[in-house]
């Protein structure tokens, strides 16, 4: 059996507040395998997200352990975070998150760039034509629409084409055609890439559509399930 | 439901409509409950520049309260009269005594000399009688008594003249003629601030030792005073109408004089004008500061108006009208702007407060702090008229947001124009302000220049902030990604690029215009002197012992230059038929007609001097009384050739025809008289010489000392001045202004950065979320910080060359056409400009650019 792409081991963290501190992950044990894709399913608050940007080494854990892809996460600095990134995860936000000084191809092409690699703008062009927006390279981000934008985002997620997708509510901010055509974007890129993904939700039907179901709650895991519909 | 509950009030609503509050008062006070976040800028630029132009006016109502508060102290008495050459005739005298208590004094420079001729200093001599001093008192050391100390051949001196002549009290030293007894030691003399303009250490002795010396000889220069103590006195100087009934006797009874007559009301009219012109020129700057604040007064609408479309929108789609969403935001405007005057006022009557006291002994004038009304009210009033040209259009673009923000965001984001009215009402506050400036100044041209600069340096940083996002926007992609950030953010719509240029190249044009006029007037002064102007101007060499001092001075002084020409005194008293009292000069052609000036008689055009107009006389001329006038001041004072002007030289009125112009020039410092005269028509005056003489420039001190003692020695009543030591003192009063000035100016560049700081306050956000996403997306901090650094760089560096163009071309055009000084470019006012410009982007995008990097990417990153 290969290793997991994503470990999580005793997984806790704590924020502080003006009302003391909170405990928003309490000791979460999670393996997750390359190539599956799983849903982190719960209420709001249930530290799902949280959980997403521990993973994504954009929150640091304030206990446990964290591997991705096969890289401890503990005592590593912000820019070896930051490389981390660029090269093994591809993140997709509710709220798009595209930089609003760069147009589509731009935004796609970034991470090629930051890896230095000339065919950038060749490779963003052809993503964005496989996500339905080669009539739309040159547009900024304010000129496009919810949907647009949310594949713009999962164009860029996938330009270095990273073993571990990660993805925040991707269709929270999207009507429900919209959402749905975005979901099956998503879904055919990860499995073509044979990515994993793992996608944060509170939409249960969503959450079937992948291969595992990991249910939260007040900052534990209450299940995780083998989904049947896999 | 009951019909009665139809008519019950809802118990809410009451007390939600407090009173007779109109709507709008009520709406802005609601939505200032938030406090007033987001206007600090905006408060911050209205108080600085209220604060520049109150506390410049505070300390120039200062100063000139403090020489009108002082106006006895400073004249000596009620009323002063003064004339060169010739004391008072027994006929003026008795009218002078019948107005009041008369004190005579008289002052001269002479040369003090040890009893051996070894040594000799420049000192400045004054002969009082028994009345003076009559207001104040004079303190002479260890309690000595006036008239004991001058009695005799004795005099009471400052204590340097001793030391520089190595004597003691007691000891003798050589005045003119006479060896006199160094009887007394000065603390203090009453009439200090008439005498700080004079040159070297005071010799006090009474009128009889005058007499003795010889120095009063016919022709010396000798300022002959009268100060008048009024006989009706009650304890604060006698009555406003006593004191004009006096002025208009004496106007009357000595109109034919030739006396110069101050009284205590404006002791003195030339500091006064000299006050008023420098607060004039200050508070010109201070509207550069307030007006480089607007720019972060409109930042601050825009944004603020920005962040409460929605709630405009829901506001309109409940029914409120256009009108009514203005005057819910101009409100909160005014409110905003009324703190800020009111903070730049107090901290603007503050600092004139603060400066007197730490400064206070160093002033020539004890300033008298005072609140006045009109400065408070013009400082206030430029205050709110800047505000409101600033927050207008932005206002009238908000009063347009259209209530479908609330269910599209992007509708109503094209660029709209404002309504008419306001449109109207801004150019009328611009017209307003711009008058308001030009039409309190007594020099409107230069205001209408500045006003003109002013204008065209904000559309210049206007225009280029938007040619730049428009380049940015159009240049290829970089393949360097912190590079493509960078421009990226510069051609962002909403990015920062405008401000930074429009608020950092306002400010720093003016800094550099500052500078580069500074340097120029720095280089103008201190470099071309030396090598023009004479090392020294002696004065009152007698005529018929001329032939024998230049031999000497040559003997003394190998390959020294002399220049000289016959000098006499006179004051002009009537133009082209026309009483000088009757004549109202412009200002910058007033000195002429004040008091004597120095007039000369030539054969041939002097050097240094170009006929413009008319012709020289001949050779031997002996006709018609022929004079050649200096064309500035000739075309100023409305004369041209074959008009006539009267002269009054030692008490005799001359009258002579003008012949030609002259160009002179002024600044080589060389012997230059405003009228040359045809020799026939002075030749009879008695009149002395005047020399100058330029040092080899090899010359040691000890040579140059010397020879001058060996001249005065030989020559005891010559008054030989260094101008160096003049041109020195000069500086010394020059770097105050200046320093003034540069300060001023250093505001108009905090009022820049201020604005700067805003601008990157209000990107701040939008920066973290892009840097947070950047870091997402796999860019390390050096990354973000290389690309942060670029586009800062790019900014500031493009600002500061459009800086030094544009201050460069006001300095040149400030110096060419106003002062007539030729412009230097100095590689240092350009250094320094770019430095500051650069520093102060970096400090402030430096901080900005921390935060993002130190922020956390989570609650950015999480849905909003």
């Amino acid at each position: 059996m290969s290793p997991p792409i994503v470990s999580l081991e005793g997984l806790k963290l704590s924020l502080q507040s003006r009302a003391g501190n909170v405990d928003i992950l309490r000791g979460i044990d999670l393996q997750i395998t390359q190539g599956q894709s799983v849903a982190i399913l719960g209420p709001s608050g249930s530290g799902k997200t949280s959980l997403l940007m521990i993973v994504a080494g954009l929150e640091r854990a304030t206990g446990g352990k964290v591997t991705v892809a096969g890289t401890t996460l503990q005592g590593m600095n912000e820019d070896g975070l930051a490389l981390l990134r660029g090269e093994k995860i591809g993140i997709v936000f509710q709220s798009f998150h595209l930089v609003p000084t760069m147009t589509a191809l731009e935004n796609v092409a970034l991470p090629l760039e930051f890896q230095g690699k000339d065919e950038a703008f060749a490779t963003a062009t052809d993503l964005l034509g496989e996500v339905g927006l080669a009539h739309r390279l040159h547009h900024f981000p304010a000129e496009l629409s919810g949907g647009e934008q949310q594949r713009v985002a999962i164009a860029r997620a996938l330009s270095t084409n990273p073993p571990l997708i990660l993805a925040d509510e991707p269709t929270g901010n999207l009507d429900g055609e919209t959402g749905r055509q975005i979901i099956e974007l998503l879904f055919s890129l990860q499995r073509r890439s044979q990515a994993t993904l793992v996608l944060v939700t509170h939409d249960d039907k969503l959450a079937e559509r992948c291969e595992r179901v990991v249910r939260m709650a007040d900052g534990n895991i209450r299940s995780d399930d083998m989904a049947s519909a896999a | 439901m009951t019909a009665a509950s139809g008519t019950v009030r809802n118990p809410l609503r009451q007390a939600s409509s407090p009173g007779r509050i109109p709507l709008a008062l009520r709406l802005a006070g609601r939505q200032m409950r938030g406090g007033i976040e987001g206007f600090v800028v905006f408060m911050l630029c209205v108080a600085l520049g209220v604060m520049v132009i109150a506390a410049i006016g505070a300390l120039a109502n200062a100063l000139v309260a403090g020489l009108e508060r002082q106006g006895r102290q400073i004249i000596g008495g009620d009323i002063a009269l003064s004339r060169m050459h010739t004391p008072a005739t027994q006929a003026e005298r008795s009218k002078l005594d019948a107005v009041g208590t008369i004190s005579e004094t008289s002052t001269m420079r002479v040369m003090a000399r040890t009893l051996n001729g070894d040594d000799q200093i420049l000192a400045s001599l004054k002969s009082v009688d028994r009345n003076y001093p009559l207001v104040g008192k004079l303190e002479l050391r260890d309690g000595a008594a006036k008239n004991a100390s001058l009695a005799g051949a004795s005099a009471a001196v400052e204590p340097i003249l001793l030391e520089r002549l190595g004597i003691k009290v007691g000891d003798q030293f050589q005045l003119g003629s006479i060896p006199v007894t160094a009887r007394a030691i000065i603390d203090k003399q009453p009439d200090g601030l008439l005498d700080r303009l004079t040159y070297g250490p005071r010799i006090l002795v009474s009128t009889d030792t005058l007499k003795k010396t010889g120095l009063a000889a016919p022709g010396a220069l000798i300022r002959w005073r009268y100060a008048i103590g009024l006989h009706e006195t009650d304890p604060s100087g006698s009555s406003a109408q006593a004191l004009d009934h006096a002025r208009a006797e004496l106007k009357q009874g000595l109109a034919k004089g030739g006396f110069i007559v101050v009284d205590r009301t404006d002791p003195s009219p030339q500091i006064r004008r000299t006050l008023e012109r420098l607060r004039q020129f200050l508070t010109l700057i201070g509207l550069t500061a307030l007006i480089v604040g607007g720019v972060g007064i409109a930042n601050a609408v825009a944004n603020f108006v920005d962040r409460r479309r929605r709630t405009i929108a829901t506001m309109k789609s409940v029914g409120a009208k256009n009108r009514t969403i203005l005057a819910v935001f101009m409100t909160q405007i005014l409110v905003v702007t009324l703190m800020g005057i009111a903070i730049g006022l107090v901290a603007g009557v503050s600092i004139p407060a603060i400066l007197a006291n730490v400064f206070g002994d160093s002033l020539p004038i004890s300033p008298v702090i005072s609140i006045s009304a009109s400065n408070l009210l013009a400082a206030a009033g430029y205050g709110l008229l800047v505000a409101l040209l600033f927050s207008l259009w932005p206002l009238g673009r908000a009063e347009l947001i259209s209530p479908a923000v609330l269910f599209r965001d992007q509708v109503g984001q094209a660029r709209v124009v404002p309504r008419w009215p306001i449109i109207v009402a801004t150019v009328v506050i611009a017209i307003l302000l711009a008058s308001l400036a030009i039409f309190s100044s007594d020099t409107p041209h230069i205001a209408a220049y500045f006003a003109g600069a002013l204008v065209l340096i904000l559309l210049v940083f206007y225009g280029l902030g938007h040619l730049v996002t428009f380049v940015a926007r159009r240049l290829p992609r970089p393949k360097m990604p912190e590079l493509a950030i960078a421009l990226g953010s510069i051609a962002a719509p909403g990015g920062l690029a405008r401000t930074v240029v429009l608020s950092l190249g306002a400010g720093l044009s003016m800094l550099v215009a500052v500078a580069l006029t500074d340097a120029s007037l720095v280089s103008e002064l201190t470099g071309k002197l030396p090598q023009n102007a004479p090392d020294y101007f002696l004065l009152d060499i007698p005529k018929g012992e001329a032939d024998g001092f230049k031999a000497l001075v040559a003997e003394k002084i190998k390959g020294v230059k002399i220049q000289e020409a016959p000098m006499l005194r006179g004051r002009l008293v009537a133009l082209a038929g026309k009483k000088t009292e009757d004549v109202k000069p412009p200002v910058d052609a007033e000195w002429v007609l004040r008091g004597d000036r120095g007039i000369t008689y030539a054969k041939s055009v002097p050097p240094g001097s170009k006929i413009v107009e008319g012709k020289w006389w001949e050779e031997n001329y002996s006709g018609t009384p022929l004079v050649s006038f200096e064309v500035d001041l000739a075309r100023m004072l409305g004369l041209g050739i074959g008009d006539e002007i009267t002269v009054n030289v030692l008490g005799r009125d001359i009258t002579a025809k003008i012949a030609n112009l002259r160009q002179l020039d002024w600044d080589s410092l060389s012997i230059n008289f405003v009228m040359v005269f045809s020799p026939n028509t002075l030749q009879g005056a008695p009149s002395n010489q005047l020399a100058t003489i330029n040092l080899p420039e090899d010359i040691d001190l000890p040579t140059e000392a010397a020879a001058m003692r060996a001249i005065s020695k030989a020559y005891p009543t010559v008054t030989s001045i260094r101008v160096r030591d003049a041109v020195d003192s000069f500086n010394k009063v020059f770097a105050r202004i200046m320093t003034a000035i540069r300060v001023a100016g250093g505001v108009t560049l905090l009022a820049g950065a201020l604005v700067l700081a805003g601008a990157l306050a209000t990107a701040q956000r939008r920066r973290i979320l892009e840097a947070v996403i950047l870091k997402a997306l796999g860019a390390t901090r050096r990354r973000i910080l290389t690309a942060h650094a670029i586009e800062y760089l790019l900014l500031a560096a493009l600002t500061a060359v459009f800086a030094i163009l544009l201050g460069g071309l006001a300095s040149w055009i400030a110096l060419s056409q106003v002062l007539d000084i030729p412009f230097v470019f100095s590689w240092f006012a350009i250094a320094q400009a770019l430095l500051l410009s650069i520093a102060l982007v970096v400090v402030f995008g430096g901080l900005g650019t921390w935060q993002v990097l130190q922020a956390r990417p989570v609650p950015y990153l999480k849905s909003e």
